[in-house]
């Protein structure tokens, strides 16, 4: 199970050794030093600007995550992951918007939280129901039906009638000061950034903690032979609907998330194209590995700000280039998939994997 | 009543085009075993190109004989470059290349045409309605219509008679088989992904000319899905029924479903309905079972 090096020498002497997260003092120091470098350094060298790339990371990971627990870990392919995110987002603003709140909540800064936690358990709930064909079909099919998932949810229910809602037209927009968690009111990129990290460490933990329980056993079982899984008498259609419900969930909360980050949300927020996305970090990561959806959010977003960054000079000399960024944007991530798929099929955290054993066996390569 | 019928023949039209559009994608799925999920943007790119020609002043058969030759050139690059050397991995690397080839396709179409609505202008049918009795359909319909049909018994003689097909067919049928008896599988993947470019790029064609052309026209080209999981993947007559199904179910929720949810029923629809019909059948009309062993 565990893939750690220890030093010569040192040896397990129990399961909760064989399963600890930190297993060595090094480990441990360089996961300190890491907390210190994204909770202190960065915001303190990043100006806004960097800020908001380093949100947008953030936003992708808890995105993928989901992805990643349905398609990597149970092996239940999704294509309409952005349904779900669309929901938990639609869930939270309406909550914040039209649920009359007690005065107590609103002066302790509780109702976003709430909400965003309820976000979460509708998102869940919504992408179990349209999980429930895999109890069925798997594969190409159950791809079918996700897609559907994102049509029906997405284009028809809250483009037609949840953006009715309360006469706002298209477009909800939250105020300014409703967005507040306990004292703060999320305001700034600084504070989305300090939310986006405590979400991404909490979801990250529980996703890792849920593989390395029983019900993790179950859905890696199921992803690599459904039959052989329900022969060995793990219920099949359970480990894959709880699958769907906390793929929902992280799905729900990321979307709960992302309206803190935006002035107004509507239903061009959540296309079919970012459901595609984040099927394509987590390709570019490496399917399979918590490590892989962080390094594929991390690839995709920096990869498109340098890609901007190197229209904006050009587009002095071709005006049409900046307005057409949006086509350069999708050819270049259609083109980054196809090469991936094709080079490099097992992603960039199988690399991150070599390189980091070419120093761990050192000098000793083989 | 007239409405209902009006409705039939419309939605039978629209389905005989999205039936020549399921053919090509029927025959990928069966010759090499891809799930294209580009077949929008292959339907674009025709169109788009038919368009460009016949902007120019080429005349209508002329620019749509041209796009049909592009497409076979676009199909072979295609294959050659993307496809050919993903035989044998696993099912979700290559539906994830095609989703990116769809993304590719649409960035540089985009790019290229940009995203406002284009039509065919001066108009290649007339605008004038063609009358049966009490039903009128627009002769854009028709024409469409006899031109997938008569596309589809093409592609069926193709597939029947001449050397080619009957190579095309082996492959499906049994790879091996077809190897050892001298069909090379490598130029029918190429031949397979040429005729699907084209046919989508005809059907694409047919679909501009409909509405105009812009963008939201390679989500027309999406509802092959719908149309060939209705027909079974790998059935040739399943895609045509198939599309023809699809298309009727979608005007009728057009016109009778429109009332009690208003907004986009006839684009929902189709996808709705396959959910549905997934749980129930999950192998289509005409399609194989597969028998599952460990």
């Amino acid at each position: 199970m565990s893939t750690t090096f220890l030093p010569c020498g040192e040896y397990h002497q129990s399961y909760n050794e064989d399963h600890a997260w930190w297993q060595t003092k090094f480990i441990k120091c360089k996961m300190v030093l890491m907390m210190l470098v994204l909770f202190i350094g960065i915001p303190y060298v990043s100006d806004s600007y960097w800020l908001s790339v380093c949100n947008q990371i953030g936003y992708t990971v808890l995105g993928a995550l989901g992805v990643q627990l349905l398609i990597g870990f149970c092996g239940q392919v999704t294509l309409g992951h952005a349904a779900f995110i669309a929901v938990g987002a639609y869930t939270s603003t309406l909550l914040i918007l039209e649920f009359p709140w007690p005065k107590f909540l609103l002066d302790l800064g509780l109702a976003y939280p709430i909400s965003i936690l309820i976000a979460a358990i509708v998102a869940g709930i919504w992408s179990v129901l349209f999980g429930l064909p895999s109890a069925k079909v798997k594969g190409f099919y159950l791809i079918l039906t996700t897609m559907a998932a994102q049509f029906i949810t997405v284009d028809f229910v809250i483009t037609q009638y949840i953006s009715q809602i309360g006469g706002r037209g298209q477009a909800f927009s939250l105020p300014p000061g409703t967005i507040k968690i306990g004292p703060w009111v999320i305001n700034s990129d600084l504070k989305v950034y300090y939310m986006m990290l405590v979400l991404v460490i909490l979801l990250t933990a529980l996703v890792v903690n849920l593989l390395r329980s029983r019900v993790g056993r179950a859905w890696v079982a199921i992803r690599d032979n459904d039959i052989s899984a329900e022969v060995m008498g793990i219920n099949v259609v359970q480990y894959k609907l709880m699958a769907f419900f906390v793929a929902g969930f992280i799905g729900g909360v990321a979307g709960a998330f992302w309206i803190s980050n935006l002035a107004a949300i509507s239903p061009e927020h959540f296309p079919w194209f970012w459901s595609l996305w984040l099927v394509g970090v987590i390709l570019i990561g490496g399917v399979g590995s918590i490590h892989g959806t962080i390094f594929g959010s991390i690839f995709m977003v920096v990869v498109m700000e340098l890609l901007q960054m190197a229209v904006i000079p050009l587009a002095s000399s071709y005006p049409k280039l900046l307005m057409d960024f949006l086509f350069i944007k999708e050819a270049a991530f259609g083109l980054a998939i196809c090469a991936f798929m094709i080079f490099e099929p097992n992603g960039l955290a199988y690399r991150w994997w070599q390189a980091k054993n070419y120093f761990n066996l050192w000098p000793f390569s083989y | 009543m007239d409405l209902f019928l009006m409705t039939l023949t419309t939605g039978i039209m629209v389905g005989g085009i999205y039936a020549l559009v399921a053919l090509g994608w029927v025959l990928i799925y069966k010759c090499s075993g891809v799930l294209n999920l580009a077949m929008g943007e292959m339907t674009l790119i025709g169109a788009y190109v038919t368009l460009s020609f016949y902007a120019m002043g080429v005349p209508f058969l002329l620019s749509l004989l041209f796009s049909l030759v592009i497409g076979f050139i676009l199909g072979i690059l295609t294959e050659r470059i993307f496809l050919d050397r993903l035989i044998g991995q696993p099912v979700l690397t290559v539906i994830m290349v095609t989703v990116g080839l769809s993304f590719f396709f649409k960035g540089t179409l985009e790019f290229i045409w940009g995203t406002d609505t284009r039509v065919f202008a001066p108009p290649v049918f007339s605008i004038e309605p063609f009358r049966i009795g009490q039903i009128v359909i627009g002769q854009v319909y028709l024409w469409s219509f006899l031109a997938a049909m008569i596309l589809l018994v093409v592609f069926v003689c193709f597939f029947k008679y001449t050397r080619w097909g009957l190579a095309m067919q082996a492959t499906a049928d049994d790879e091996m088989a077809a190897l050892s008896l001298g069909v090379s599988a490598r130029y029918v993947y190429a031949a397979a992904w040429a005729i699907a470019f084209m046919a989508a790029g005809v059907g694409g064609t047919l679909l501009g000319n409909i509405n105009g052309l812009n963008i939201s026209v390679g989500y027309l080209g999406l509802l092959v899905l719908p149309v060939v999981v209705l027909g079974g993947l790998n059935s040739v007559p399943g895609a045509i029924l198939g599309g023809i199904i699809i298309g009727v179910l979608q005007n009728f929720c057009g016109a009778y479903l429109d009332r009690y949810f208003p907004g986009g029923v006839k684009e929902i629809a189709p996808f709705a309905f396959m959910a549905v019909f997934l749980l129930w059948k999950p192998f289509g009309i005409w399609g194989w079972e597969r028998i599952e062993r460990v």
